[in-house]
């Protein structure tokens, strides 16, 4: 710590108290007396200060809150663009910086990872353009591989995650059709299980661009490029068609008859390609379109409920954050925009991110954080975006090529899928 | 003490003039001296012919005077405080004093009690009243007493004794003759005081204080009641008849100019001699004033002894001889320890005789110089940021091609677009990701690929060589697909005219499940009819023959019948006006009607010198035809047959021009490896002309090759642009 005051001492006049507050357990719990710190000390000095102060072994990386806004320029400058007091003791509330601290092996693939589900803690799902599902227990370790689309899988979803030893699974096609497929999870073969699709959805007049489950139900809706939503049932019981089963290779499950499904209702509204659905809660759907709007839907009636218009076309929407309320969405221009649809009478985005160089392919809300967001981008990054600062948190530069999806995975991970055909994840990212 | 004594008191305190007062008194007071000598020459008597002493007490007698005793001297004497002549002063001014002012004498006669008291004492012996005492010169008496009894003159005494009488006694100075009673008045001493206060110009009373405090005793609050209870009379309410007669008296006498008001002052005619002419008076005198060039100004280096820095040194000034003479400097400061040292100037001389040359030799002709500013000479457009959205940056790259793109089709539904490129190859790309779906490869370098513009029937045909093929692209859905494969069967095949036959062949394409129609003359261009069906093909070698129309649903072919005009380049289908046909030269472009058997409907005259390409806005009324030259011309056919505007902005040839289906974008690229996006607004209304506003220069291709084909999205605000590079970009809003 003296180090760094003699490092700041040139400008000993210009000191500030503060003190360090912070809501983590034990080892990270600094003491609360103030301390006299220079003001031109940016976020790192500000680590090694609490470091120091902590004395913890192993070195580790903060960031710093005041007034619920994290710094990211020196400190001096932070107070003076906000316009706080350096005469009081300031407190600044430590977290633990967000940012990934280990990079997993890549698993590598036949061809680019258009989609990627980390949903269930247990696996990972990604979705190919050789045309396959693959579930992942582990990095480099595919336990099965979903098998009969004749097109590059845009979209793949879990429809139950977190249930028994059965998981079911839906993927979407740019074949025009859904398949949904049963995966036997406690059988994890050696030599990766291939499974065959016990229900084919057929409807579609184009490629479909999206897929997204019910939270606690049966039912599926996908979005395409004819510009409709469909909502699909996932229960085995209510098809009405059923053909026989085609044999397939070395597929244990081939006797079983193949379902055939037709869709239960049909969104129209969008004029172009719904290029995403997500569905996070039980009767509303969002979802986002070439045509440059966000849409709300609600399920039994089949109404549009909102309508965001953006200006860009958009790639990819995502609800959560703040009372699971919040609209991200990212498209055809490298901003990645933030809507707040509780405000009345605007359609601004409340934050706008344009770290990127380029479309942004996939953005996410951190399950249970409420700031936190991933977003990839056709320039190769994801940034994982805060919404107390404008800047990203942390850059992760692994693929080498476009990236076409991104999700969280188990809460402190990253996984994402691009066009160098790799699933890459990137861990130990800490979100109190 | 009233007020209005100390006021006039205080008046004679501040008037300067005051001081005067006594001298002018004075004068006077001699001047009546001087002329009561020569009475008292003349006339022995004591009374004053000349004198009309209507108020005088007592009148001045000429024996107090001495008759040596200048004016001059009676101020110094005076100032001395001598007592005699002082007091002789002072009697003459008494006198004068109470005959200048009545007034002064009425509040002297208050003030002075004492006085008045004497005089009442002693009342006046002579009745004779107010009357000029010449009327009694000649008599024995001067008048009657109160009883009515004459009172005789005194004995007048001899001149001489009473010169010595008056040396003798010591108060002679205090004696007055009083001609009206015939009698000398002692003054008292108080009396004397007073005159001598009165001479300093003080109050003549010791007592009155004229500096007292100021006492208001003026209540100036209103009163609460009226003086009078009379009621208002009416003329105070009324305008005043009198005031308006005087008027409209003025107001004439305004009118008829005998009034005149005061003219504003003049100013000083003086100008800055140095200053600048040209905001002189001169200027407006006369018709065109041109102001003489002025000589410069001297400066510090001209001074004979300037300071050292402007002293040039030994070697400044040696170089000065290497210059040319009309480089040097004109003037070479020298140093001079006194004026008295400078020489005579050598140049004086010739210096003036030139400033005269250049006086009245000099050309005097005003220079006309236009002063506009060239912001005001631009066409007032719309700002970049209202005409939103439109292509400006590149995020995506289509690569996968290895040699130059030369032509792209987008899908209609904007998901896919096309690409051929002259390694032979044919691609499709998902626009999208970028990623490449399909690759076709064929020997020859493809010259021309065009999407099928329905959207239940995706089929490329592509043009290579002289070969055209329908490719399936297999991207529809099955029913779709089987429709296209039977389409595409060519199982039996009409039986084609000669003349058509000679033209082009229907083959069967083995490789890739297609057909090939054969031609006899290398494509350059292809078409598709909106409605999927017809597709034109351009033989630019074909000349007569060099366009045909082929029918996809038929398996045929159909000449034109039209008598072609110099090499077709490339042609259009009116897409609204089914049977109009558009056919661009190298020089002209042509619109036939189809149905009415190929009758010539346009001509349009470009004006370019080679068309390149074409393209037409959705309206129909619209035609953008791009020239080898860099032009683009912009045509409003409802208008005229030349063009309505001509934008020259590539420096190379334009390869292809676009519209955008839905939005009011137009494009042009160009093998400088740019392209540029235009705003063309038509509008709906007849009268308006278009509006057209360059956008954006799209640069990113690098300088080889330039840029071979540009496409709008269908859907979004984007273009697309094939580079010589062999890369796609898309052009994002």
């Amino acid at each position: 710590l003296e180090a760094i005051m003699d490092g700041g001492g040139e400008d000993a006049s210009k000191v500030i108290h503060v003190k360090f507050v912070t809501k983590l357990d034990s080892p990270f719990q600094a003491p609360s007396s103030s301390v006299v710190i220079p003001s031109n000390v940016t976020r790192l000095g500000l680590s090694s200060i609490v470091n120091s102060l902590l004395t913890l072994e192993k070195h580790e990386a903060f960031d710093f809150l005041i007034d619920g806004e994290l710094i990211r320029m020196s400190l001096e400058q932070f107070l003076l663009a906000k316009g706080i007091s350096a005469e009081r003791t300031l407190e600044i509330e430590y977290i633990r910086a967000v940012a990934p601290r280990k990079e997993e092996k890549p698993s590598l693939h036949d061809d680019w990872v258009s989609a990627v589900d980390g949903s269930s803690s247990r696996f990972i799902l990604t979705g190919c353009y050789d045309g396959l599902g693959r579930i992942w227990s582990s990095p480099e370790s595919c336990t099965h591989i979903l098998e009969g689309h004749s097109g590059a899988i845009s979209s793949i979803a879990f429809v139950s995650s977190e249930g028994a030893e059965n998981v079911t699974v839906a993927t979407a096609a740019k074949d025009r059709t859904l398949r949904l497929f049963k995966v036997d999870t406690a059988e994890s073969g050696d030599p990766t299980t291939r499974v065959g699709a016990y229900k084919i959805l057929r409807g579609h007049k184009a490629s479909v661009a999206s897929v997204a489950a019910q939270k606690y139900g049966s039912k599926i809706c996908s979005g395409s490029w004819d510009c409709t939503i469909n909502l699909w049932d996932t229960d085995e019981a209510t098809s009405e068609l059923s053909v026989a089963g085609k044999r397939r290779k070395g597929n244990n499950q081939a006797e079983e008859t193949q379902l055939e499904g037709e869709a239960e209702n049909t969104f129209v509204g969008h004029t172009q390609c719904v290029s995403s659905v997500v569905w996070p809660e039980h009767d509303v759907i969002y979802s986002c379109s070439w045509d440059h709007s966000i849409r709300r839907w609600d399920v039994p009636t089949g109404k549009e409920s909102m309508n965001l218009f953006c200006g860009k076309a958009l790639n990819t929407v995502d609800v959560g954050g703040e009372g699971s309320a919040l609209v991200a969405a990212g498209g055809s221009d490298p901003i990645l925009r933030v809507w707040d649809p509780r405000k009345p009478g605007t359609s601004a985005p409340v934050f706008q991110f344009a770290s990127h160089a380029s479309w942004i392919s996939a953005c996410k809300w951190h399950k249970s954080s409420w700031f936190h967001l991933v977003s990839a981008s056709y320039d190769g990054k994801i940034m994982l975006c805060d919404l107390r600062t404008a800047w990203p948190l942390s850059v992760i530069d692994t693929h080498k090529d476009k990236v076409l999806c991104a999700d969280w995975w188990k809460g402190d991970s990253v996984v994402s899928g691009g066009a160098d055909s790799n699933l890459r994840i990137s861990s130990g990212i800490s979100i109190s | 003490m009233t007020k209005k004594s100390q006021g006039a008191n205080e008046d004679q305190v501040k008037e300067p003039k005051r001081k005067i007062v006594p001298l002018k008194s004075q004068k006077e007071a001699k001047e009546v001296k001087s002329s009561k000598k020569e009475e008292d020459l003349l006339l022995d008597s004591g009374t004053d012919s000349d004198y009309d002493g209507c108020s005088l007490s007592g009148s001045l007698n000429s024996d107090d005077f001495d008759s040596e005793d200048d004016f001059d001297s009676h101020r110094e004497t005076q100032d001395d405080s001598g007592h005699e002549g002082s007091d002789e002063v002072i009697d003459s001014e008494n006198g004068e004093e109470e005959d200048g002012s009545d007034d002064e004498g009425s509040e002297q006669r208050e003030v002075a009690e004492e006085s008045d008291s004497s005089e009442d004492e002693v009342a006046p012996r002579n009745t004779v009243g107010d009357v000029p005492l010449e009327w009694y010169k000649d008599e024995k008496h001067i008048g009657y007493d109160i009883t009515g009894k004459k009172i005789t003159k005194k004995e007048k005494q001899d001149k001489l004794d009473s010169f010595l009488a008056t040396m003798d006694d010591s108060k002679n100075w205090r004696k007055v003759y009083d001609e009206y009673n015939d009698e000398e008045v002692e003054l008292t001493k108080e009396e004397s005081k007073l005159i001598r206060r009165m001479l300093k110009g003080e109050a003549p009373h010791a007592d009155f204080d004229p500096y007292a405090p100021y006492v208001d005793w003026f209540k100036w609050d209103d009163a609460i009641h009226p003086l009078s209870s009379a009621p208002e009379p009416k003329r105070r309410f009324i305008p005043s008849k009198w005031e308006a007669k005087k008027v409209v008296k003025l107001v004439r006498a305004i009118r008829k100019g005998l009034i005149k008001f005061d003219k504003p002052e003049e100013e000083p005619n003086v100008y800055l001699l140095w200053g600048d002419d040209s905001a002189s008076d001169q200027k407006s005198k006369h018709l065109t004033y041109i102001p003489p060039p002025k000589l410069k100004l001297p400066g510090h280096e001209e001074s004979y002894n300037p300071s050292l820095e402007y002293i040039p040194s030994e070697e400044e000034k040696a170089s000065y001889e290497l210059m040319y003479e009309e480089d040097r400097p004109k003037f070479i400061p020298k140093r001079f320890t006194s004026l008295r040292s400078i020489p005579a100037y050598e140049n004086a001389l010739k210096e003036s005789f030139d400033r005269c040359l250049d006086l009245y030799l000099c050309p005097r002709v005003r220079k006309k110089r236009i002063n506009i500013d060239p912001e005001s000479l631009k066409p007032k457009l719309p700002s970049r940021k209202d005409l939103r959205p439109y292509p400006n940056s590149c995020y995506l790259e289509y690569k996968g091609h290895t040699g130059p793109v030369t032509s792209i089709s987008t899908e209609c539904s904007g998901q896919w677009i096309a690409s051929g490129s002259t390694d032979g190859s044919v691609r499709i790309w998902e626009v999208e990701t970028g990623r490449c779906l399909k690759v076709w490869q064929f020997d020859e370098a493809v010259k021309c690929v065009a999407w099928n513009p329905l959207p239940d029937f995706p089929i490329l045909a592509v043009a290579m060589g002289v070969d055209l093929f329908f490719l399936n692209t297999e991207l529809g859905t099955d029913e779709e697909q089987q429709r296209i494969e039977e389409l595409l069967r060519l199982d039996n095949l009409p039986e084609l005219d000669e003349a058509a036959a000679a033209i082009a062949k229907w083959l069967p394409d083995e490789k890739y499940r297609g057909i090939k129609i054969r031609h006899f003359k290398n494509l350059s261009y292809i078409d598709w009819h909106p409605r999927g069906d017809y597709l034109s093909a351009v033989m630019p070698g074909g000349e007569t023959r060099g366009v045909v129309i082929h029918q996809l649903s038929a398996h045929s072919t159909k000449r034109l019948p039209i008598k072609m005009r110099g090499l077709p380049v490339c042609t259009l289908f009116h897409p609204n006006h089914r049977g109009l046909f558009i056919i661009a030269t190298k020089k002209y472009v042509r619109v036939y009607n189809l149905h009415k058997n190929g009758e010539p409907i346009k001509k349009l005259e470009t004006g370019l010198r080679e068309i390149s390409s074409m393209a037409i806005h959705p309206g129909g009324d619209n035609l953008v035809v791009g020239s080898k030259e860099g032009k683009m011309c912009w045509f409003d056919m409802d208008l005229s047959s030349k063009p309505y505007k001509i934008l020259k902005n590539h420096p190379k040839d334009i390869t292809n021009v676009g519209f955008h289906r839905s939005y009011p974008l137009f494009a042009s690229c160009s093998e400088d490896s740019t392209a540029y996006v235009f705003h063309g607004k038509v509008y709906s209304d007849l009268n308006e002309n278009p509006l057209i506003v360059p956008l954006e220069i799209l640069r990113g291709h690098s300088s080889k090759g330039g840029v071979l084909d540009c496409k709008f999205h269908p859907r979004q605000p984007w273009l697309f642009t094939a580079g010589g590079d062999s890369v796609i970009k898309l052009y994002c809003h």
